[in-house]
């Protein structure tokens, strides 16, 4: 039984294993880098630029700590490149799932012109159709999602 | 590959060992490693839980044949169908065709002596065994009423049945997949003999390594979904209660993220067996290798960016709903590639009208009406008068029985000579394989029409206008019920009674044919070393 | 065949290792091995990926709600906590590199080290949690801590307590396969030749870790 990508392997050392040691002063370095970064989000947390900012800013530090990791203490950087697609796919479709299910969220009941002439009202959607004062938010939230009523800005 | 010796003569120098009769016992069998033991004990169990799942159908059924209450109260009708839906979706079509077939046929047909981790795989079968005690469980307690979808708030607050018991019984199954899924690309990428090249695996393998994709990346998901369902229910954290401020929409979103690809978990795999039994039986290189092997992938992918076409009616955003109706129609893309590539191999070959022939030229036929009829399902304006109607119920069991299950038989019986080292009747396994297909489009194809004319499905009685298309529908269920046990009787029989199967009984050019049936507990008696495809036969068409 | 194979170890130079049969040679394994733990490492990520989903979407709608929560998390607590979890994932990688380097003892202290400072994290943890339970800040239903302004806080709750809990699950199950390679490795079994579940171990603790540097912002810094 031979390998059949042996070829892409970096070691090729005969039938023995040789490790890949990296030199102490990269973990040292990758520890240091990662306790500065820490220091750098929570004292970030205390200045308050607008949340969505501060939230953007945690989460690029969080992804820079989270690289590092990967790269030298999961050994990333020096391991087969296919790890790190294997590793970057989970990423991709982490960002597919999240994504996706955010279009529907985020605008649930914001895309339905003919609700601007005939607004349904949840709790009697019979009603004759001509109170157009009834409350958009409550009217384009569909039964149970009560966040649209904070969140959904108030059709036009 | 020339070759000085024939597999067969190869079997006779080594005594005629083989993996079955190498070790006996029962423990033997519960301590085994070796990949085709697991892969038999896998298809033992998972047929065992497609009869018991099947008998439930054919009470439902029965309970249709009039209106009314005949045998089962609306409560217990709820319970059959629940059942029916959970066992065939979590303990049959999913693992049966990786579990099973792909077990047994994978590492010898990359020239592997056994999967990459074969106690994980081990640990994997006892995870299905587990997970189907608790599942099964539910039978003898209180049984469970909410469909397999396990839709919340119903599931979480009303039901009175034991939802946690199933749901867990799904989460350990979906550790199971996983385990299964991790071991196959693993052994797929590294242990491929010598001149196993990427383009010379049968391309069975690269439909098993699109759907190891897609139980790596979906099956987590529903892990975690079916946690939050247990924790919702058990303690009302509410991520899910729209009282507690939660969205049971997202229940549904986190639902599908699996459960859409799951449904190319089951079909893929299918997809790969008809690709070799066409290509073997018609003894004719494949045509378009490549465009079958990516279409695969493709479908794993595409398959991720489209689950919210079972949600159209559900309450979400209508900008997702197009969105996902609009990617819901390239599926269709890469199944059309396959069909056309499937249709092209037979032009030109000499086709052996072998009993898996037959279920391939049904899976054709089936599976395009599967196919087809999901188109209308995707566009929004359609889906909203057809949605939970006998018209959705048609179409997936076109696609999942029709489609997946016609395959897995197809490959049960062209894999058969191999696993048992017997030949089964032929004549026998063709009328099964007739009664199967008429049953099939009796049972279903009637219920396009139901659902076209307003049959709303998971209702235990129904008006009288749909009387005599139902009553067909179950004398449908009848001449299938029939077919698929005469299936049975054919495999036990030959078991006893079959002819001692050759090396290679089909022409095939694939590594599990150059090894003797049944194979040595180490699949080869020397690692082969491989010079040519899996399909260069010496008919080239046209 | 026994013999052949003692006999085959004694020349590796590692006693209790041998390249299993279905493979060619120990490269193979070790990189199968690998690519397996890497999958595996794969299906966590999209089962965290789920909570951090609702995460997102909960914040979008609940946000006034998750600020005003949040504000009752401790931030000194949870940065404690992140300081324990990188330094163990250094030791962690450290003592991946003793086992690499052949070096036993070395290899068991850096475990142990890091089996420590998991056991600190969950101390925090146990006393955080002690806290939220007095004060009532409970998820969905058991929420019945007094003086919110905001609708639904039991939704952030929730997902604090899904998603630190499971995290905290991670960690004891680390804890249980440290101690495991710990006590293999103090036997004597890990050579240059042999560590694989050495690191294999070492990239589930890694990604332990990782999980947390995003929950810590999330849920303590950001709301």
């Amino acid at each position: 039984m031979s390998h059949a990508e042996s070829h892409d392997s970096h070691h090729s050392h005969g039938p023995d294993h040789v490790p890949h040691v990296t030199p102490l002063p990269v973990y040292l370095a990758t520890f240091g880098t990662l306790c500065v970064l820490t220091v750098v989000t929570v004292g970030a947390s205390y200045i308050n630029l607008g949340t969505t900012v501060n939230l953007f800013i945690a989460l690029i530090i969080a992804t820079i700590k989270a690289t590092v990791v990967a790269l030298f203490f999961m050994h990333l950087k020096s391991d087969l490149r296919f790890h790190s697609v294997v590793f970057g796919s989970s990423v991709v479709f982490l960002i597919i799932f999240i994504s996706f299910t955010m279009f529907d969220t985020n605008v649930r009941g914001q895309f339905e012109p003919q609700k601007r002439h005939r607004p349904a009202i949840m709790t009697d959607p019979f009603a004759a159709p001509s109170a157009p004062t009834a409350t958009p938010s409550a009217a384009a939230a569909p039964a149970g999602s009560a966040p649209a009523g904070s969140q959904a800005p108030a059709h036009p | 590959m020339s070759r000085a010796v024939t597999a067969d003569e190869m079997d006779v120098e080594a005594g005629g060992k083989n993996y079955l009769n190498a070790e006996k016992g029962i423990v033997s069998w519960l301590t085994t490693v070796d990949h085709k033991r697991i892969g038999l004990m896998y298809l033992v169990s998972t047929l065992t839980m497609f009869m018991i799942a099947g008998i439930f159908a054919l009470i439902l059924r029965f309970e249709l044949l009039r209106s009314g209450q005949d045998v089962l109260t609306p409560g217990q009708y709820n319970q059959a169908f629940t059942l029916h839906g959970a066992m065939m979706v979590f303990l049959f079509i999913i693992p049966a065709i990786p579990g099973g077939l792909g077990n047994f046929v994978l590492p010898i047909m990359i020239g592997a002596k056994d999967v990459a981790f074969p106690k994980l795989n081990l640990l994997s079968l006892y995870l299905y065994w587990t997970g189907a005690i608790f599942t099964a469980s539910s039978i003898v307690s209180t049984g469970l009423d909410t469909g397999w979808t396990f839709y919340v708030p119903y599931s979480t607050t009303v039901s009175q049945t034991s939802v946690i018991a199933v749901t867990f019984g799904a989460f350990i199954l979906g550790f199971s997949s996983i385990l299964t899924g991790l071991n196959f690309i693993v052994t797929i990428h590294k242990l491929r003999a010598p001149g196993v090249t990427w383009y010379r695996l049968p391309l069975m393998l690269w439909a098993i390594y699109a759907t190891s994709i897609v139980q790596i990346l979906a099956t987590p998901v529903l892990a975690i979904t079916l946690l939050l369902l247990i924790l919702e229910r058990a303690f009302h954290v509410g991520i899910f209660d729209p009282k507690l401020g939660g969205d049971p929409v997202l229940y549904q979103h986190f639902f599908w993220f699996y459960s859409h690809p799951a449904v190319y978990i089951m079909i893929l795999p299918g997809m790969g067996i008809i690709s070799d039994l066409i290509a073997v039986h018609s003894h004719r290189r494949i045509f378009g290798y490549k465009a079958i092997a990516f279409s695969s992938v493709a479908i794993a992918l595409v398959g991720f960016m489209v689950w919210g076409h079972h949600m159209f009616t559900s309450g979400q955003s209508e900008l997702s709903s197009t969105i996902f109706s609009f990617i819901t129609f390239f599926v269709a893309v890469p199944s059309g590639v396959k069909v056309f590539n499937w249709t092209g191999t037979m032009w030109g070959g000499s086709v052996a009208w072998n009993t898996p022939m037959f279920y391939a030229m049904s899976f054709l036929f089936l599976f395009t009406i599967g196919g087809l009829t999901g188109l209308p399902l995707a566009m929004i304006g359609l889906d909203l008068h057809l949605h939970d109607t006998y018209f959705v119920v048609a179409h997936f069991h076109y696609v999942m029985m029709g489609g997946a299950v016609i395959a897995f038989i197809g490959g049960l019986h062209h894999w058969w000579p191999k696993m048992t080292g017997r030949m089964y009747n032929e004549t026998t396994a063709k009328i099964a394989c007739g009664l199967i297909f008429v049953g099939f489009n009796m049972t279903f194809f009637t219920q396009f029409f139901l659902g076209a004319r307003g049959m709303p499905r998971r209702y235990h009685t129904y008006l009288d206008q749909y009387q005599p298309l139902h009553a067909f529908s179950t004398y449908g269920s009848w001449v299938l019920g029939a077919g698929l046990f005469l299936v049975l009787f054919t495999f036990i029989h030959s078991l006893f009674k079959g002819e001692r199967a050759p090396a290679n009984p089909w022409g095939g050019r694939s590594l599990e044919w150059q090894t003797p049936s049944p194979p040595p507990t180490e699949n080869f008696h020397k690692t082969p070393v491989v010079t040519h495809g899996p399909y260069d036969f010496a008919t080239t068409g046209k | 065949m026994m013999s052949a194979s003692t006999e085959a170890a004694q020349e590796k130079g590692s006693p209790d290792f041998v390249v299993a049969h279905h493979f060619d040679k120990a490269d193979t394994q070790f990189d199968a091995g690998r690519l397996g733990i890497w999958l595996f490492l794969v299906t966590e990520i999209l089962f965290f990926g789920g909570l951090f989903c609702a995460f997102f979407i909960y914040r979008g709608w609940y946000f006034d709600s998750f600020v005003e929560a949040h504000h009752h998390l401790d931030k000194k607590m949870g940065a404690l906590n992140t300081v324990f979890l990188i330094t163990s994932s250094l030791t962690m990688a450290l003592g991946v590199r003793s086992a690499q380097r052949s070096a036993r003892k070395e290899t068991v202290g850096f475990l142990l080290a890091t089996v420590l400072l998991a056991c600190a994290f969950l101390v925090v943890k146990y006393f955080e949690y002690t806290h939220k339970i007095h004060d009532g800040l409970l998820p969905g239903a058991m929420f019945h801590a007094q003086g919110f302004t905001t609708q639904h806080p039991g939704v952030f709750y929730a997902i604090y307590f899904v998603m630190t809990g499971i995290h905290g699950l991670h960690v004891v199950i680390g804890i249980g396969l440290i101690l495991w390679i710990l006590i293999r490795a103090q036997k004597g079994e890990f050579s240059s030749r042999y560590y694989a579940p050495v690191e294999g171990v070492g990239l589930y603790w890694h990604l332990v870790d990782l999980i947390w540097i995003y929950l810590f912002p999330l849920l303590y810094l950001v709301g």
